[in-house]
């Protein structure tokens, strides 16, 4: 359990990232706040020869800026900067109560954005309220930009479309018009600390306050490889008036997505249960924070 | 009995707060050594198998590596903590019995290089199969793990006391019950460290995190092949123990044994996954219980059986089981009690001693049967307990005296302050409960863990000859529970003088002899040996005051360090001038007023020479004549009633404790704010071990969770309000009356966080912890049969 030795390089820029990322090949990895990366390397899961921390990227650049309807967030926004952020509060409450939901407050104050999602666990708090925003990441590689929904970004536990040679630049959100609220809710044994045994993020858009939902998300954590959409429960609501009953199965339909597992901190079983209790849970709150009454 | 004291029952501060708030204070950790190496241990990665072939020969060729050392490179001499079962090995020679047991101990000029040595020692091991449960290692055939245990039985115990059977014909309501746990980590923020080093005479100190310095003296003396006197076990400031560090490790000795061989200091220090491989906490329990009462609530019988999953080591394991049964013998008057107890052993990390010892999940259960027998006869659960109390002078069926017993007093004084009865009327909602339970605890083991009418403690107080200090030498294990505090409150106390005049020297066998920090027993045994080393003290100042002054020695005694006189103070002026006259030059003299402590104890130097007192205490005969009486006796027994509040998810079994209200009897309290933080201590570990914690293993025998990300203690946004009210009793056998508070403090924790969730669901929970999972299970239950009235 002590970590072992490695080569430390920091990087004054991006490009520079990407280019130590493409000269020291399969061995390298990238270090922001390390709460993940030193972690697995005290326990050898990882063992790069080289580590290329990017930590000074980040220059004078705010958490979140708005620019109209954009909302762009920084990779190397602390998950503190986040849950306080009143711009994201106010715009995408929900990304804020997933970043609020992250260790503790010392693991806050480190941990990245980028980290949360380039490490890719389908625990990571940050992953579905993003997905309930139809959030983009920009990947930066020495060859050049491009830009990928999240939703296709993560493909396994661990694994995601971020290349070893590639840099996670941006993370972009297109707030949608109309009525928009938002939730979190994670579930766990103990208040803080806490890896989830199940968690759901949702986002309802509604035509105008009280009616219709013009865009219905509802996103996975800790229940698949990878954080999940339950499209299914999304169609249900979309183009409806939202009330108890539809909520309530739109919460059983995305129990059915879920593709949960047995581990030490629960049963498919009963993360299978909660997910339709989260779901409901977070519909009926997102849905009053967007003004749909009953 | 109540009287007044000067520094007791106060809230002075820690004597060592500051250097541990400030990290002044060293820990094992901290220390270095000149030409300090530094140890390592291989473990076994497999639970059960044959050594077939070792080969350190890389790890010897290490660069760095100055010694390796395999199972045949080391005494063969069995340890362990109860002599009867002494089945531990520095090292495995020729088998290893789980995943985590010891195969190499390697010394490197650094962490980093001993521990790549470790790594590099070669084990080829042929697998056996493996016993992971009680259950299993009790079926025939089940494969055998020691010679010495035929069956798996490590120890059983078959106590009868007055008649069940007869009594179960008395009896008007009868519940039988099963409750299962898993195993649980003392959790201690310190890891095991110890630093051992020959002196060039050939005398071993041996620096290390335990609580228990005297019994690690013994192993060490033992195994090495040393008298006891070239054995010098010291302890560091030592950052919390629950148990799991009262016995000697193969750690500790072959962290010797390498400084032995290579004649250099040699410091190991576990990493928390070793914590948990090397185990030694929370036993995993099975108990049934079948338990009668009248229908005027009056309890009748107890037949109870236990199961207890021990690992792969006897460690305190005898005491355990004994103890599982013993103590629910009280606090309520229990006439006839059947004890059937199996503690096993498989192929897991051994377990030992752990807070409240092997009393607490017995407690767990026996007090939610008295709950679930007290709503069927409609009875309210603290009146079902108020009808049984025991109170002072009381002997249990067992034997145990209780010579002072504030049940009574503890029960009342929850209920009021917790608003018991004004929230019971108000009935049940859905969701909100509240529960309550009692529990008590020795107060010091009353016979020592090896055969022996040795005194428990021995305590020497000495006089500065300069006057005015007082050092308090002492081998009691200061492991973060305040026993420094309690010994300089105590002395300090006996001689009528501040807190700040006393120093005080412990957890050394160089200073005094100490069984150490177990069964809550350093503030009845070492604080009675203190309080008469004081007053020895005390005696020889009066008497040098009695000779100049021709006046009785009776007469002399301090106040706040001040001489207090009854009659003239006529020699007062001579004993100052000549005071003053020895300290020319200095400044802040006492000039006016009564003679000062510093002045009395250096003329009583000047007069007698060095003084100095001594004190031991060794318990009177306790406890009757059957098999295994020893355990559970003790000169005294602290005694707790507390009461949960609990909010449930009903949709996600999510337990949130609001509120714990604790009264606990600690005979008189030596320091309040110790008392109330033992008890916050207590009520905080109870909650992790009611809700959360849980040593869990795949199906090969290895831990899962050996990490505090998944091993899961309560955090700060976890604890609940916790209210703590002390109970003063008087203890006759106590010094000045107080008695203990480390453990007993944790028996009702659980009890009463699981009756209040029954309160709030309904649900009755039969194992541990109650992770929303299992509570959801239980609610479900509960939906499919109906209320379990």
């Amino acid at each position: 359990m002590r970590l072992p030795m490695f080569e430390y390089a920091e990087a004054k820029s991006a490009a520079e990232a990407c280019g130590m990322l493409a000269d020291a090949g399969p061995d390298a990895a990238l270090i922001a706040g390390g709460t993940d990366l030193l972690v697995r390397m005290k326990r050898g899961l990882e063992r790069p020869a080289r580590v290329v921390s990017i930590r000074r990227l980040r220059g004078g650049l705010p958490a979140v800026a708005r620019d109209g309807a954009r909302l762009a967030l920084h990779p190397l926004a602390t998950m503190a900067e986040l849950a306080a952020d009143p711009l994201l509060e106010h715009a995408c409450g929900n990304v804020a109560a997933g970043a609020r939901a992250v260790g503790s407050p010392l693991v806050r104050n480190l941990a990245t954005l980028g980290g949360n999602l380039a490490s890719a666990r389908p625990c990571a708090d940050t992953a579905p309220p993003l997905l309930s925003w139809d959030a983009r990441v920009r990947l930066q590689s020495a060859s050049g930009e491009h830009s990928v929904p999240l939703d296709d970004f993560f493909t396994g536990p661990g694994a995601s479309a971020l290349r070893r040679d590639e840099l996670l630049t941006a993370v972009e959100i297109e707030l949608p018009a109309g009525s928009s609220g938002s939730a979190f809710l994670k579930l766990g044994q103990r208040a803080a600390l806490e890896i989830a045994i199940a968690s759901a993020a949702v986002r309802l858009t509604l035509d105008r306050p009280g009616g219709t939902i013009l865009a219905a998300r509802v996103a996975l954590g800790s229940v698949a490889p990878v954080p999940l959409r339950a499209r299914a429960a999304e169609d249900l609501l979309l183009g409806r008036v939202p009330n108890e009953d539809l909520i309530r199965e739109a919460g059983e339909a995305a129990a059915r997505e879920a593709r949960p597992i047995d581990d030490l901190r629960a049963s498919a079983a009963y993360r299978r249960e909660m997910v339709a209790v989260l779901v409901r849970r977070a519909l009926t709150a997102a849905l009053e924070r967007a003004g749909g009454g009953r | 009995m109540k009287r007044d004291f000067q520094v007791l029952g106060g809230r002075a501060p820690r004597v060592d707060a500051g250097d541990k708030v400030t990290g002044q204070a060293l820990y094992a950790a901290d220390l270095k050594r000149p030409g300090m190496l530094f140890g390592a241990l291989a473990h076994s990665p497999v639970a059960h198998a044959r050594i077939v072939g070792v080969n350190a020969d890389r790890a010897r060729s290490l660069p760095g590596v100055k010694a390796v050392l395999l199972g045949a490179d080391v005494p063969q001499v069995r340890f362990g903590v109860s002599p009867a079962r002494y089945d531990e090995t520095v090292l495995a020679l020729d088998r290893v019995r789980y995943a985590g047991d010891e195969v190499a101990a390697v010394a490197a000029v650094d962490p980093d290089t001993a521990l790549a040595a470790a790594g590099l020692v070669e084990v080829e091991y042929e697998e056996l199969p493996a016993v992971l449960d009680a259950s299993a290692a009790l079926l025939p055939g089940a494969p055998q793990i020691h010679d010495m245990y035929p069956g798996n039985i490590c120890a059983e115990v078959h106590q009868e006391f007055g008649d069940v059977a007869q009594a179960r014909a008395q009896a008007e309501v009868v519940r039988r019950d099963v409750f299962t746990s898993k195993m649980q980590s003392g959790a201690f923020l310190e890891p095991q460290c110890a630093l051992a080093e020959f002196d060039h005479a050939g005398r071993l100190t041996l620096w290390s995190a335990t609580q228990t310095p005297h019994y690690v003296q013994r192993t060490l003396a033992m195994v090495l092949g040393l008298p006891e006197h070239r054995v010098r076990v010291v302890m560091p400031r030592v950052g919390g123990g629950f148990g799991p560090k009262a016995s000697a490790s193969s750690m500790e000795i072959a962290t010797c044994l390498l400084a032995r061989a290579t004649g250099k200091p040699v410091k190991t220090l576990f990493s928390r996954e070793q914590v948990f491989l090397h185990g030694r906490g929370r036993h995993q329990f099975r108990h049934e219980m079948e338990t009668g009462i009248r229908r005027d609530g009056t309890l009748v019988f107890l037949e109870h059986r236990a199961i207890l999953d021990g690992g792969a080591f006897a460690s305190f394991g005898i005491a355990t089981v004994y103890y599982a049964g013993s103590l629910l013998a009280g606090p309520y008057r229990l006439p006839n009690m059947k004890y059937d107890g199996w503690r096993v052993v498989t192929n897991k990390p051994a377990c030992g001693a752990q807070r409240g010892h092997g009393a607490v999940h017995a407690r767990a259960l026996f007090e939610q049967q008295l709950d679930l027998l007290a709503e069927e006869i409609g009875m309210d659960p603290f009146e079902l307990r108020l009808k049984n109390v025991m109170q002072a002078g009381d002997v249990t069926c067992n034997e145990l005296n209780m010579s002072s017993l504030g049940m009574r007093e503890c029960l009342e004084a929850v209920r009021s302050d917790c608003g018991w009865d004004e929230k019971r009327r108000q009935g049940r909602r859905p969701g909100r409960g509240i529960g309550m339970a009692c529990g008590f605890f020795v107060s010091g083991a009353g016979y020592p863990i090896y055969r022996s009418r040795t005194p428990h403690c021995t305590v020497r107080v000495r006089l500065d000859e300069n006057g005015g200090g007082v050092q308090v030498l002492s081998g009691a294990a200061e492991i973060g529970q305040g026993s420094d505090t309690m010994l300089a409150t105590i002395t300090a106390e006996a001689l009528g003088i501040p807190l700040d005049h006393v120093t005080v020297r412990s957890g050394d066998t160089d200073l005094a002899l100490d069984l150490g920090a177990y069964s809550s027993r350093t503030t009845l045994m070492t604080g009675s040996a203190a309080k008469e080393a004081a007053e020895s003290v005390l005696r020889q100042i009066q008497e040098a005051l009695a000779r100049a002054t021709g006046e009785p020695a009776g007469d002399f005694s301090f106040v706040r360090g001040l001489l207090h006189l009854r009659g003239l103070p006529h020699c007062v002026e001579a004993i100052r001038a000549e005071f003053q006259k020895e300290r020319r030059g200095y400044s802040g003299l006492p000039a006016e007023g009564p003679l000062t402590f510093r002045e009395a104890s250096r003329f009583a130097f000047l007069e007698r020479g060095l003084i100095t007192g001594a004190g031991q205490y060794r318990p009177p005969p306790l406890g009757g004549g059957f098999k295994g009486a020893a355990v559970g006796t003790s000169p005294a027994y602290g005694c707790s009633a507390q009461v949960a509040e609990v909010e449930v998810d009903l949709e996600t079994g999510q337990v949130k404790v609001l509120r714990i209200t604790g009264a606990h009897d600690c005979g008189q309290a030596v320091n309040r704010t110790q008392v109330e933080g033992q008890m916050h201590g207590s009520m905080s570990m109870g909650l992790g071990e009611a809700l959360t914690e849980q040593v869990l293993f795949d199906a090969r025998g290895r831990i899962l969770n050996p990490n505090f990300s998944d091993y899961k203690i309560p955090t700060a946004l976890d604890a609940p309000e916790l209210r703590a009210l002390i109970v003063d009793s008087h203890e006759p056998n106590g010094p000045f009356g107080a008695k203990e508070v480390g453990e007993g403090g944790i028996m009702p924790t659980i009890p009463a966080v699981l009756n209040a969730i029954r309160d709030a669901t309904g649900a009755v929970i039969d194992e541990l912890p109650a992770t929303p999972e299992r509570v959801l299970a239980a609610i479900r239950k509960l939906g499919r049969h109906g209320p379990a009235r």
